[in-house]
């Protein structure tokens, strides 16, 4: 057996204790009022997420413990912020827990999601796991909610949820060919991919209007020295060796993207009025969603990156983020939450105007030196 | 049990730098219950109807059916009095001259009140603030009834006080009682009489003959007698630094709310509403926050909050959400450009009509010819056919109108009290 996953979190039906909303499996907070909702004591077995979802009724087993929300001030001028999410004195917006999201499964792996600057909510979605040993097990799941249709923030949070139930089942053990481990984790992609879809028609009402909820779709998993990268939509996955030629591990189902394939240049198509129109997704609209399927064999040093598009639009070929990973890195010495964190601070300060969301993965390094080969030794 | 709902309708988003925050808010009461039974204290009704020389003997006999009809509506153990206006104040029923006081509701006291009304005779003049002034010490005589109601009636102008007495009289009544008001005939000054029931949070409205009083009086007091909340505060709260704009009541009718302003705290005001049945109001309430925030920024702009008493039953939030997308942005909500607009209507009928009043043809036309364009604008047919009664229409959509020569003063009343009625928006 592995090591212990963590982050994979299976519960039972949480409802906000602030405005009796349901909320999804696992959810961490209220997506209706921004509540922190308790941690669960007992999971109720692995529901599928798109079953809860679709019957919102309380949870008959006994009621759920109501948090006492802490009083917390006002970021702003130091009021109290009432129940209703607003500063009694100022009015200002106390943060929501989605606007900023913060996960460090294990020490190797670390994931931001950041609402930004411009935008009012965060419809960047992100679930991750790992197994202990660096680079031994991963998956890393990143999903952007199309801001032009309705909930989907709700519906991109439960996709990436969906995607991370079912690809962080029962590891592929014993395949002793690495085609035949790559074959099943890619059937395996292609299910979380289904199970996400699911999962955001799930989140979809019945009266939907002409913009249905959707998301983009990526996952990634990172099995023994390889790494296989399923896709929909325009957020990426990255390999970023220390040494060596940095590579895109998905391609973009967008306009922009296909005017790069017709020989446009990049940062000429990615620049258009139409670069960010996608011309697949996850949602109840959507014509297909079977995903990009990609694979690779870590013969080095280096970061992968998993990432939506708020991080990409201020950074977009792969040799260039290679170099901004590697100089931001070693300004908080490789540590990858930091360097996850650094790297959402800098697209903020590129303008910050979509979602942020950025997952890495340090691989292919010495377990007990896990930091870039040609880092500089700089502690500051 | 009652129940109070609030529902925000805005366009959330501002454009980079804008202040300014518009919303309409719309508070349902439902299971209010009646008059004096929900346990907020006792109802009292008064019914004040004008005896002065002025009314002849028709319009006293239609008088005294009418409030004949009105204690009809009243529901047994319902505190109440009638007073009988002239030139003076006199309570008809139930006390002997002299002395103050009401009569429970029941069916004896009921008789010897119609037994009152009928011997009013029509003589004097009138000054409706010594009524008023009567009123308010009737109802303060049963401390116990915390739901205060009066329906009043006149015919004529108020010519034996003078305007600075009936603006004292008016204040000293204010918040003390309710006052529906209802003008019988041509002879009444419709700005006067609004006076009153703008105060006194009651209704204004033209009985264009005697004959349909009694019909009238009894709806009044059925609607009253419905109002099981006694008083409730739409209350607002607004950020520091921030300015409260106006609060106006757009539905049913237009009432500007920002002068009852009481303050609750220094962000908080409390606006009075007086009674409520099971109905719907709409309330337009804007601020001016103290400052833009970037964009991609939010905050609230208010908080519209229904009370009764110090208890808050519900509540709507204003937001105001900064964006640089246009199409956000330039969105006007549907809601409020359509009060706005009635809230227009009703001040270029109001206008039009006093300008007329004095002879300044120009301005009358102008104010009016806005009006029928407001009218038509906002789909208030209403307004458009009592509109047409005082101009000739050439061109609806430019607003281009010619005065008519032979008005019906009470066309031009009827147009008057219905200006600050306010049509719905289809949805």
């Amino acid at each position: 057996m592995g090591a212990a996953m963590s982050g994979a979190v299976v519960s039972s039906l949480p409802v906000c204790g602030s405005c009796g909303a349901v909320a999804a499996i696992g959810a961490r907070f209220c997506e209706a009022c921004g509540t922190d909702l308790p941690t669960p004591a007992g999971g109720q077995g692995a529901t599928p997420p798109g079953e809860i979802l679709a019957a919102p009724v309380p949870d008959p087993a006994g009621p759920v413990p109501v948090p006492v929300p802490e009083p917390v001030p006002c970021r702003e001028c130091g009021g109290v912020v009432d129940a209703d999410g607003y500063c009694t004195s100022c009015g200002a917006k106390a943060p929501r827990a989605r606007d900023h999201v913060v996960e460090q499964p294990q020490a190797w792996v670390g994931a931001v999601s950041d609402r930004g600057i411009r935008h009012h909510r965060n419809e960047d979605a992100l679930a991750v796991a790992a197994s202990e040993a660096p680079g031994s097990h991963a998956v890393l799941v990143v999903c952007d909610g199309v801001s032009s249709s309705e909930d989907s923030d709700v519906a991109s949070l439960a996709a990436a949820r969906a995607a991370l139930d079912t690809l962080a089942g029962p590891r592929a053990q014993g395949l002793d060919t690495s085609a035949g481990l790559v074959a099943v984790i890619g059937a395996r992609l292609e299910a979380a991919a289904d199970a996400a879809s699911r999962a955001v028609a799930a989140a979809t009402s019945h009266d939907h209007g002409d913009s249905p909820p959707s998301c983009t779709f990526v996952a990634t998993v990172v099995e023994r020295g390889r790494i296989v990268t399923g896709s929909v939509g325009d957020s990426r996955a990255y390999w970023l060796p220390d040494a060596g030629q940095a590579r895109f591990l998905t391609t973009d189902d967008s306009w922009a993207a296909e005017q790069i394939a017709v020989g446009v240049p990049r940062d000429q198509a990615e620049s258009g009025p139409q670069a960010h129109a996608i011309t697949r997704w996850l949602g109840v609209d959507a014509p297909d969603h079977t995903p990009r399927i990609t694979t690779m064999e870590v013969d080095g040093p280096g970061w992968l990156v998993v990432c939506s598009d708020g991080l990409w639009n201020y950074c977009s070929p792969a040799d260039e983020l290679g170099a901004l990973v590697r100089r931001i890195a070693a300004t908080v010495a490789g540590e990858p939450l930091a360097t996850a964190s650094a790297l959402v601070d800098w697209a903020n300060g590129q303008g910050g105007h979509d979602n942020i969301t950025v997952v890495l993965a340090r691989l292919g390094a010495d377990p007990d030196s896990p930091l870039p080969r040609d880092q500089t030794g700089s502690s500051r | 049990m009652t129940e109070f709902s609030a529902q925000v309708y805005q366009n959330e988003f501002l454009a980079d730098g804008a202040t300014d925050v518009h919303a309409i808010v719309t508070v349902t009461c439902t299971g209010a219950g009646q008059a004096g039974h929900t346990g907020a204290g006792e109802a009292a009704e008064i019914v004040i109807v004008d005896t002065s020389g002025s009314m002849g003997p028709v319009g006293i006999r239609a008088a005294q059916l009418a409030a004949a009809a009105a204690l009809d509506q009243v529901l047994d153990g319902t505190w109440f009095a009638v007073i009988a206006g002239s030139h003076v104040a006199r309570l008809a029923y139930p006390a002997p001259a002299g002395e103050l006081g009401m009569a429970r509701m029941d069916a004896s006291t009921r008789a010897a009140a119609r037994a009152a009304i009928g011997t009013f005779v029509p003589e004097g003049g009138t000054a409706m603030g010594t009524w008023l002034e009567l009123a308010t010490a009737v109802f303060a005589s049963v401390p116990s009834a915390a739901q205060r109601h009066a329906i009043l009636l006149t015919d004529g102008n108020n010519q034996h006080e003078t305007p600075a007495e009936l603006t004292r009289r008016i204040a000293a009544a204010s918040g003390r009682f309710q006052c529906d008001c209802r003008g019988v005939g041509a002879d009444w000054q419709v700005g006067e009489v609004r006076r009153i029931a703008t105060a006194l949070m009651g209704t204004v409205d033209l009985i264009p003959t005697p004959d349909e009083m009694a019909a009238e009086f009894e709806t009044i007091m059925r609607a009253s007698m419905g109002r099981g909340v006694a008083s409730a505060d739409l209350r607002v709260w607004a950020p520091q630094g921030a300015q409260v704009l106006f609060v106006r009541q757009v539905a049913p009718a237009v009432e500007d709310l920002s002068g009852r302003r009481r303050e609750i705290n220094a962000l908080t005001g409390a606006y009075p509403t007086g009674s409520w049945g099971d109905e719907s109001r709409d309330f337009h309430v804007a601020v001016r926050v103290s400052a833009a925030r970037g964009v991609g920024q939010e905050q609230l702009a208010a908080r519209v909050q229904l009370a009764v008493g110090d208890e808050v039953l519900a509540q709507g939030l204003v937001k105001a959400k900064w964006s640089d997308d246009n199409e956000l942005t330039a969105r006007i909500n549907p809601e409020v450009a359509h009060y706005t607009g009635q809230t227009e209507l009703a001040e270029a009928i109001q206008e039009g009509l006093a300008a007329k009043a004095v002879g300044d043809t120009a301005t009358a036309t102008a104010k009016l010819g806005r009006a029928v364009q407001l009218a038509s604008e906002t789909g208030n047919e209403e307004a458009t056919s009592k509109l047409r009664k005082v101009v000739d229409i050439d061109e609806p959509g430019t607003g281009k109108v010619r005065l008519r020569k032979a008005v019906d003063r009470l066309d031009e009343m009827a147009l008057d009290t219905a200006s600050t009625k306010t049509t719905r928006v289809r949805k």
